[in-house]
């Protein structure tokens, strides 16, 4: 199911950049902005793909993860290895 | 409207009245990585690139359009779920280039020209129909639009009407309505009271896989699919075929609809191929597709 505010932290750093730039620095201060649910925040904090997924945008998730400097054969085999169940929200 | 009340009058103290022409329908692949990664492309594959855009590109050159109608997706630029319409017109003087820096630094327009009068028709049928699109008198055209302009290598840039279909969250308009869509421009092209050149472009597809399980892979049992329904023609089966495909490919996939709107478009006919080159290198199997346009009329311009 697609989470609003999940999509909407990826969106907004995607359109963004001094934002960007802030949530490479300091993450959770960006964080406090958004209403996320408890656990997708610190799907966000620990960086769990796996948890993220199945409520993101495809193409938002994308973004969110080139805009954290993670190269695409990383992302590819990270997505990859996700749990069959795990896909994002509009495949 | 009272230019628009004064062409018409125009147009009927002349007598007969000089409609639109419909000059081209094309469809081209898009993928972002063509500009992102251009310079380290492979040779081989920036050529089977650049041939793919050069055989659309060029007949669209020959076809000289006054408008050119473009339907792409919108990759999170105009949108976001707050105010996500299944279709919207661009009926603006002038579009924001792309955003993209990527794509921002060869494709070095900041603005394009709209055809606003045009696109207001367009719209103005629609409702008629029952359609119901949404309006901007403002969008950006990321990479969806522009990559394929910018590839085509035109010497102009005609004035542009965008139509932003939802291809990229779910649920998505289906292929049936793309095809009522296609007939809809159809009527909008044909009923536009003034002596223009309209060309179509659909841009997107086929298969690809972003942001989820399976980027990178190409899915061409997924392109063959539609490259045969298109060939075949038979709108039924293409709504019926694609409705189902594009639940089992991955999401680039969705952007059929804008081929599904050109052949619509089309009267179901006259599809050709003209590439189809799977290119692991941008994840996305990249076709090209022209549909022969059956004018009443001579294409020579007028």
């Amino acid at each position: 199911m697609t989470d609003y505010w999940l999509n909407k932290l990826f969106f907004d750093l995607q359109q963004q950049p001094e934002k960007a730039a802030r949530f490479k620095s300091d993450m959770k201060a960006v964080l406090a902005d958004y209403p996320l649910k408890a656990d997708l925040r610190e799907a966000v904090v620990s960086d769990d793909l796996a948890t993220m997924a199945p409520h993101a945008n495809a193409y938002l998730l994308r973004f969110y993860y080139a805009i954290r400097g993670v190269k695409d054969d990383d992302f590819i085999r990270r997505l990859n290895e996700l749990p069959a169940s795990g896909g994002t929200s509009n495949g | 409207m009272m230019i628009l009340f004064a062409d018409l009058m125009s147009y009927r103290l002349r007598g007969v009245p000089q409609m639109a022409e419909l000059v081209g329908i094309y469809a081209a692949s898009h993928g972002p990585m063509i500009a992102r990664e251009w310079d380290r492309l492979s040779a081989d594959v920036r050529g089977r690139i650049e041939a793919g855009f050069s055989s659309v590109g060029s007949r669209l050159k020959a076809a000289d359009p006054d408008a050119l109608v473009i339907m792409s997706p919108d990759h999170w630029v105009n949108f976001f779920l707050n105010n996500l319409p299944a279709f919207c017109i661009g009926v603006g003087e002038e579009h924001d280039g792309p955003p993209e820096p990527f794509l921002r630094k060869v494709f070095k327009h900041d603005t394009l020209k709209g055809h606003p009068r045009f696109a207001r028709h367009i719209l103005d049928t629609a409702l008629e129909r029952g359609a119901d699109p949404s309006a901007s008198h403002r969008l950006a055209l990321d990479h969806g639009f522009c990559l394929p302009l910018w590839r085509m290598n035109l010497d102009t840039i005609p004035p542009i009407v965008p139509i932003v279909v939802n291809e990229v969250e779910a649920p998505m308009p289906t292929m049936r309505r793309c095809l009522e869509w296609g007939h809809l421009l159809r009527e909008a092209i044909e009923t536009y009271p003034e002596p223009i050149r309209v060309a179509v472009l659909a841009t997107g597809g086929l298969s690809h896989y972003i942001g989820q399980p399976g980027m990178g892979q190409i899915d061409e049992e997924f392109d063959r699919t539609c490259i045969s329904v298109f060939e075949d023609g038979d709108e039924a089966r293409i709504a019926e075929r694609l409705q189902q495909a594009v639940k089992k490919t991955g999401n680039g996939g969705d952007e059929v609809r804008n081929w599904v709107i050109a052949h619509g478009l089309s009267g179901a006919k006259g599809f050709e191929l003209l590439g189809y080159e799977p290119l692991q290198e941008i994840y996305v199997g990249c076709a090209f597709a022209q549909w022969q346009v059956q004018s009443p009329r001579s294409a020579a311009k007028v």
